[in-house]
């Protein structure tokens, strides 16, 4: 066929679990291909590794939570993959840090133990593995005060509205105000990043915010701490300041979430993997329990991607990848697969509280408990797209994508070696 | 306790209601205006924003249809800043009767509607997303009317005379001293406090609430029967003139461009209770069925939100006979001295948007029958502050006023265009601690990523403001949200869904509001 191309797996969806899938698949030799619209919910998210943070009460230690909690949920990805594949992916994830773009940047934390983080609004957020440029943030670590810094110059952070509510949850903490210069007023926090980069310019920087300190404080700034060399930025800003300096995520665009993007891209790149961004998946090729093949078309032409194994990490309704549609019908629009969660026609799809926990938010799509999506041998599941989560809620996101792509990859590279084993 | 002494004492800040205070103000009248919401939060703010041409009315009530076109003229003149000339059509589509259209347009030539019959491929080429089946094609003067602005531009007009306005703040009891209502006492529902007006008339422009003030005063009979309607704003022009069905008055007959967005509307069902904003799913369905039947693939465009809001349709109990209740869309004037013997009261309910002027010059002409006074009217000449050039809204005004400063103003709602300066202005002068107060002004949250972005945004800046406690800050955060959403998820499907959960992400993943301490 004219414009097909062949791997030995094909992973839809560039979000972390995609990329992890496509990195993992590549390391252990096969020729894999990832293919995405765009770039996934990283660049929204606050770059952490959230694996449990809520179950809903605030949970202290991921690890031992897990277990009591897949069991309370059996239909939550966590239940399928177990404890075992979540520490794994971690450990896997930690050394692609370490051996990632980003000199000496790295993630610190573990299973044992949730950081706590202030949110840009000044609520507390768990979670297990944190940028080094965020650990200092953490709720429980020293007893130095805490100093929110923030600009008006930019709109996405708020700092006294942050200092206020963590001071109401009992952490000492004041806010300040520096001027910064921007060319545009609608500077968002990628633009400061740059501007952090900057040796010359941080260096001033830090010389005007270290006149309003004060004696035995931290300094938490909105994450923006360099797009290029977050691990250099802090530390210097550490060193000229006298003092612990941390990042509190914001609104999007997010900084630490394209670093985070950047790593596993790394990752996968370097393992030989190949990613096409700007390809969705809009066609593919079913016989009855297989697919074939799909079809993107970009760069106006269509081109077929034909492999014996897929990896279906294209995200949930937040992307697109399920949809809801005008007479109330969910459909799973890349490969036309079942989906499980959705509530029944007569059942309120959201309910009239907006906090309250929504009826769709678990629709996801079904799978067996391998994961591999019903009714099609060669596709499995991972991410966001899976069913059962409600992940911005629990504080899991991260952690289910790390481990269903690890899985995912694991299960191919497994099958495929017993069938090269099997015809051996 | 507080008293206040005024010649008109106004309940009920919708569009009747204001222009009432303004009408009274430019009289010469000393006027208190008075709401428990905000202005313009009840029926005036729940509508479609449609400033009829009469063409609606053309065949079923001429009358109406006189009184809209002489109104839609002379608002266009005197409220031009809140009206955006963006014209009206009615076309026979495949669903309508194909004869409608000649009793339409001679109903249009007899009640005096300019109405002229167009060319399909003409209609076609002005509004390539009309359905191209449709058969014949009328063009009448329609406008989409800002109401908020409108509102609060005759307030203000009111305050320039000396109106002392009031929202939140509701009528708890009116005095009565014989035959005769002598004011009124409001309970502050922001600050708790009571206070007492004094005045030498008072007027119930509380709509849909008519009922409610008037047995306060202990008059009996005055009923409303609130029909509801439902509207839904999708995310932008799929047209740029006013698309009604060219048939009989009917559910989801006419789609109107307003501002950024277009509003299809609506229902009609009765309800007992005016303060009930259920949204029936099967209403919902029919809505976008209708929408389709007008714009073809308006199912695939995103619905943003959906409200509700009641007409009050006036019966007054005290008609001679019950076989020709008086159940009618006109508006009722109640001169209750006339009606019950009591002097000082005057009821105002029925009408729709359109008349809102007449109805408050017929109003303040009864007010001043009670004080004893003849003084002319003059609202119809008169232009409300902000129109005093005459000048429509344009789409692209506020782009055009933004587009110099683009790198010097932050933008807090890209949706709408709302500059930070804006914000921090109105918020200072409304002095309310309310983002939907803000959100009516400037439509701050109302494009389509529905807050996504600037809600955090503003409750930050209000906060540093107002110097608000963590709590308020908060608790403003999060009625906002609250707010929104009843709007949202009953139509919540396609790429809004996507928002949605865009929105879920910032506001529960990164920002955490459900696990805020305050």
């Amino acid at each position: 066929m004219r414009g097909e191309l062949h791997y030995d797996a094909v992973v839809i969806g560039a979000g972390t679990a995609g990329l992890v899938a496509g990195a993992r698949l590549a390391e252990a030799g096969a020729r894999v291909c990832v293919l995405a619209k765009g770039v996934g919910s990283t660049h929204l998210a606050p770059g952490t590794i959230d694996v449990l943070g809520h179950a809903p009460e605030r949970v202290s230690s991921p690890g031992g939570a897990l277990e009591e909690f897949a069991a309370a949920h059996p239909d939550h990805p966590y239940a399928a993959l177990g404890a075992e594949i979540v520490n794994d992916s971690l450990q896997w994830f930690l050394e692609r840090v370490a051996d990632g773009p980003l000199a000496g940047y790295r993630y610190v934390g573990s299973l044992e133990r949730n950081h706590v983080l202030p949110t840009a609004i000044g609520a507390l957020r768990p979670s297990a593995l944190v940028p080094e440029t965020m650990a200092a943030g953490d709720a429980q670590s020293g007893s130095d005060r805490v100093c929110v810094v923030g600009s008006r110059s930019l709109r996405d952070f708020h700092p006294a509205l942050c200092a206020a509510n963590l001071s109401h949850a009992g952490i000492a903490a004041r806010a300040v105000d520096i001027e910064i210069e921007v060319d545009r007023a609608d500077e968002n926090a990628l633009g400061l990043a740059r501007r952090f980069d900057d040796p010359d310019w941080r260096k001033g920087f830090a010389a005007r915010l270290a006149l309003k300190l004060q004696a035995d404080e931290r300094v938490g700034l909105p994450a923006v701490l360099g797009a290029r060399d977050p691990h250099g930025v802090l530390a210097d800003l550490e060193r000229r300041l006298g003092r612990r300096v941390f990042e509190i995520p914001t609104l999007p665009p997010s900084v630490p979430g394209m670093r985070l993007f950047e790593i596993l891209r790394s990752a996968l790149r370097r393992a030989g993997g190949r990613l096409v961004l700007g390809a969705e998946v809009v066609g593919h090729d079913r016989s009855s329990s297989r697919v074939n093949a799909v079809a993107t078309h970009a760069g106006g032409r269509d081109v077929h991607y034909a492999a014996p194994w897929f990896v279906l990490a294209a995200g949930g309704f937040a992307s697109g990848a399920i949809e809801l549609d005008s007479s109330w019908a969910t459909h799973e629009r890349v490969l036309g697969l079942p989906l499980r969660g959705v509530p029944d026609q007569t059942e309120p799809r959201f309910v009239a509280e907006y906090l309250a926990e929504q009826p769709m938010s678990r629709v996801g799509v079904a799978v067996d408990a391998e994961l591999r999506a019903e009714g099609v041998e060669n596709v499995l599941v991972a991410g966001a797209a899976l069913p059962g989560a409600v992940s911005w809620r629990e504080g899991s996101g991260e952690g289910i994508a790390l481990a269903s792509g690890s899985h995912a990859a694991k299960l191919v590279l497994a099958q495929a070696g017993a069938r090269t084993g099997a015809a051996a | 306790m507080a008293t206040l002494t005024t010649d008109v004492l106004v309940i009920g800040g919708g569009a009747t209601g204001a222009g009432v205070a303004w009408d009274a103000a430019l009289r010469g009248l000393d006027v208190v205006l008075v709401d428990r919401g905000d202005l313009a939060e009840g029926t005036s703010g729940r509508f479609h924003g449609l400033l009829h041409s009469g063409g609606r009315y053309a065949v079923k009530d001429p009358r109406a249809a006189e009184e809209c076109i002489a109104e839609n003229r002379i608002l266009r003149r005197v409220a031009a800043d809140g009206i955006e000339d963006t014209g009206g059509f009615f076309v026979t589509t495949p669903w309508d009767d194909p004869a409608y259209a000649d009793r339409f347009a001679a109903g249009c030539a007899a009640t005096g509607v300019d109405c002229e019959e167009i060319d399909r491929a003409v209609a076609l080429k002005e509004e390539p997303r009309l359905n191209p089946d449709v058969s014949r094609v009328f063009r009448v003067p329609d406008a989409s009317i800002d109401v908020w602005k409108t509102v609060w531009a005759l307030a203000r007009g009111a305050q320039q005379r000396g109106a002392r306005v009031l929202p939140y703040h509701a009528a708890v009891a009116i005095h009565r001293d014989g035959d005769r209502v002598t004011g009124a006492r409001l309970r502050g529902s922001r600050s708790g406090e009571e206070l007492d007006v004094e005045a030498g008339v008072t007027v119930n422009a509380s709509g849909a609430w008519a009922h409610f003030i008037a047995e306060m005063a202990g008059i009996e009979g005055v009923r409303v029967l609130p029909g509801r309607g439902i509207m839904i704003a999708m995310n932008h022009r799929l047209v740029n003139t006013c698309v009604n069905r060219c048939q009989m008055p009917t559910d989801g007959d006419i789609i109107v461009p307003i501002r950024t967005v277009c509003v299809i509307g609506t229902t009609d069902v009765h309800t007992d209770d005016p303060d009930d904003h259920t949204v029936i799913q099967s209403e919902v369905d029919a809505m976008l069925d209708d929408g389709e039947k007008l714009v073809p693939g308006f199912r695939q465009a995103r619905a943003l939100r959906v409200w509700t809001g009641v007409r009050p349709l006036f019966e007054d109990a005290k008609a001679d006979s019950t076989e020709t209740r008086d159940v009618t869309r006109a508006h009722a004037l109640l001169d209750h001295e006339q009606r019950d013997g009591v002097q000082g009261f005057v009821t105002i309910t029925g009408g729709k948007l359109t008349t809102f002027r007449l109805m408050a010059e017929e109003t303040v002409d009864a007010v001043c029958r009670h004080l004893g006074e003849q003084r002319a009217c003059t609202t119809s000449t008169e232009p409300l502050p902000g129109s005093e050039e005459h000048a429509t809204y344009h789409l692209g005004e506020r782009l055009e006023r933004k587009e110099q400063h683009l790198s010097d103003h932050q933008l807090i709602c890209e949706c709408e265009m709302v500059p930070r300066w804006k914000l921090e202005q109105t918020m200072r002068r409304r002095a309310t601690t309310n983002l939907d107060d803000i959100r009516r002004l400037l439509r701050l949250g109302m494009g389509p990523c529905q807050g996504g972005f600037c809600i955090y945004r503003a409750t930050g800046i209000l906060h540093g403001l107002d110097g608000l406690t963590a709590e308020q800050a908060d608790e403003t955060l999060r009625r906002f949200l609250q707010e929104r959403w009843k709007g949202v998820w009953p139509v919540l499907y396609g790429d809004q869904l996507r928002q949605a959960r865009l929105d879920d992400w910032i506001f529960q993943g990164v920002l955490g509001v459900e696990h805020l301490p305050a």
